[in-house]
């Protein structure tokens, strides 16, 4: 069906670049046309253009944060929110909607890193094993999600508490360039994973990879890092946005096999051309917007079934 | 290069698992063959291979390789000399053999550029060399038992380097694959005069693989020697505890366990 051969990598700029001019047409107004009105062009120049940057910019950084983190983790199940990323952000952004509203995108970025550096640090006095990161990461998003059911408990039920549900559904509604200041982190992430995917490779192979000249505690605390900017500055920009993350990577891997030579650049350009799909479907299938989160859950958890039923769980395969 | 430089030494290793010390100052040189440890599970042979690998970190001791210091250098530089072949190999992603065998490369990769032609040739050549070049495009996680190990030793002739080390290259193989891949074993050390350390359960295929035998029990080196002079009835039954004899046939010694305490 979607068999292509590692020579055929550059079909995935190709499909990313066609749905990012699709995007750009398709919308509550959809049109095409080689002379644009004024009020065409801003709807194209100012409010389709840096959404859609957005929207690929944060669906790459967040499959290659899945990536790398299934690598170092050794676990084909690890998502981008492993270590309570996400959770942290959600609170910070709920705590920020309580207390100070133009707060949201700082206060959900510096929590989502806070619950890392937490979740580390506890891992760290627990063994510094991979297993005990996971572990404090879990920890980690209990303890935050059990301080955003306390906001939520609290928060004014007319006002401030829908704004939150609405914030944890996800939506890049209204990201225009001036909220792009989030594209730094995200870069920094893409452009981190990007050249570290040989180490990934020899990451996968656990602590051995120090025979094989791999400083494995510097690189996993880099690749932690890289990943974790990636996924706050997402989340704190577009709010909760499930699932990218985890099935990116299999979806690559499934096209091109398990390298990450070629699995990080292709992870690149299916997460970007994944959540375009999400957030195109959430802005034009119905007159008002969708929640995102609603839309990756139903496009991308079915897509996971599909590679299962294709190649088998991992070990089993 | 006085003569304590000449090869692989070791002075007074520890190491600990938390507050647990396994390896309480261990001491012992192999200049040339292959070199056995031999003992009773728990004995701590896989904690020294894994601190002469870099894999973990022993807590007191040195260890050098023809002068170059094991214990304290940089990992990049250590593996470009020393190559590992663990005990056991759990891929979590299911490579093809050729990735496998071309991570072995690392030590000369530019890591933010990856491997390039001349690694891929030395990939090739290496499974050429233990001929499994056919299997290069097969996932890791489907191959049988012995077909691993060949890779993991195929991965460490990729790797390079002067000493090899191999914990338990035998675990979980047939009669055959552990007769095959102790043979390619030899072969290697013979060919490339290759250094090489490794584990084994069996004191039958210690002497005829092996030039030197290392006896290790509960943390300590209790005997070393050339294989013929260490691995006796007597030093045998001490290490493991146990009532064994020896036989001869076809002009090959065997030591046939009688009872499993003394």
């Amino acid at each position: 069906m979607l068999r292509v051969k590692g020579r055929a990598l550059g079909v995935f700029p190709v499909v990313y670049a066609s749905l990012f001019f699709i995007s750009l047409l398709v919308g509550r107004y959809f049109f095409v046309t080689l002379h644009p009105t004024q009020i065409e062009r801003i709807i194209l120049l100012e409010v389709r253009l840096p959404r859609i940057v957005a929207v690929s910019l944060a669906g790459a950084a967040l499959g290659l944060a899945g990536i790398a983190f299934q690598n170092v983790f050794r676990n084909p199940l690890a998502g981008p929110g492993i270590l309570g990323v996400t959770s942290g952000s959600a609170f910070g952004a709920a705590f920020a909607i309580l207390v100070a509203p133009f707060m949201v995108t700082p206060m959900a970025f510096a929590f989502g890193l806070l619950a890392v550096f937490v979740a580390y640090k506890l891992g760290e006095k627990v063994g510094g094993t991979t297993l005990s990161l996971v572990l404090s990461g879990i920890i980690v998003s209990a303890i935050f999600s059990a301080l955003l059911g306390m906001i939520k408990y609290l928060a004014d039920p007319y006002n401030k508490l829908p704004a939150i549900v609405y914030w944890l559904l996800g939506s890049f509604a209204g990201v225009g360039w001036s909220q792009l200041t989030t594209a730094g982190p995200m870069i920094v992430g893409i452009v981190g994973i990007f050249l570290l995917r040989w180490v990934l490779n020899v990451m996968s192979m656990g602590d051995e990879a120090r025979a094989l000249g791999i400083n494995v505690d510097l690189y996993r605390k880099v690749l932690i890092v890289l990943g974790t900017l990636g996924t706050a500055a997402a989340t704190s920009l577009a709010g909760m946005i499930a699932w990218i993350g985890l099935v990116s990577p299999h979806i690559a891997r499934l096209l091109v096999g398990y390298d990450n030579m070629k699995a990080v650049p292709t992870t690149a350009f299916v997460g970007a051309s994944l959540l375009l799909l999400c957030d195109d479907i959430a802005r034009a299938l119905t007159p008002a917007e969708l929640p995102l989160s609603v839309v990756t859950d139903l496009v991308a958890a079915p897509v996971l079934f599909v590679i299962l039923m294709r190649r088998g769980v991992y070990g089993t395969a | 290069m006085g003569r304590r430089d000449n090869g692989l030494i070791v002075k007074g290793l520890r190491a600990s698992y938390g507050n647990v010390e396994v390896l309480h100052g261990v001491s012992f040189s192999l200049s040339s063959g292959v070199g056995c440890l031999l003992g009773p599970n728990g004995a701590g042979k896989s904690t020294l291979l894994k601190c002469l690998a870099g894999v973990i970190k022993p807590s007191a001791g040195d260890a050098s390789f023809y002068g170059f210091d094991l214990i304290n250098s940089e990992l990049k530089e250590r593996a470009r000399l020393v190559a590992y072949v663990p005990q056991e190999f759990s891929a979590r992603f299911p490579y093809k053999v050729f990735d496998v065998v071309l991570m072995g490369r690392n030590p000369h990769v530019n890591v933010l550029i990856g491997p390039d032609g001349k690694d891929e040739e030395a990939t090739w050549k290496a499974l050429e060399l233990l001929g499994i070049a056919d299997l290069a495009d097969r996932p890791f996680t489907k191959l049988s038992g012995g077909q691993r190990r060949l890779v993991m030793v195929a991965r460490a002739i990729a790797q390079g380097g002067k000493l090899m080390i191999l914990d338990e290259p035998t675990s979980f193989l047939d009669f055959k694959n552990q007769f095959l891949v102790l043979s390619v074993v030899r072969k290697i050390a013979e060919r490339f005069k290759k250094i090489i350390l490794l584990s084994l359960h069996d004191p039958n295929q210690a002497m005829r693989f092996c030039d030197v035998a290392f006896l290790l029990k509960g943390g300590k080196l209790i005997e070393s020697g050339s294989v013929d002079e260490v691995l006796t009835v007597g030093t045998l039954d001490h290490l493991y505890d146990m009532r064994s004899r020896l036989v001869t046939a076809d002009g090959i010694k065997f030591i046939i366990p009688l009872a499993a305490a003394l």
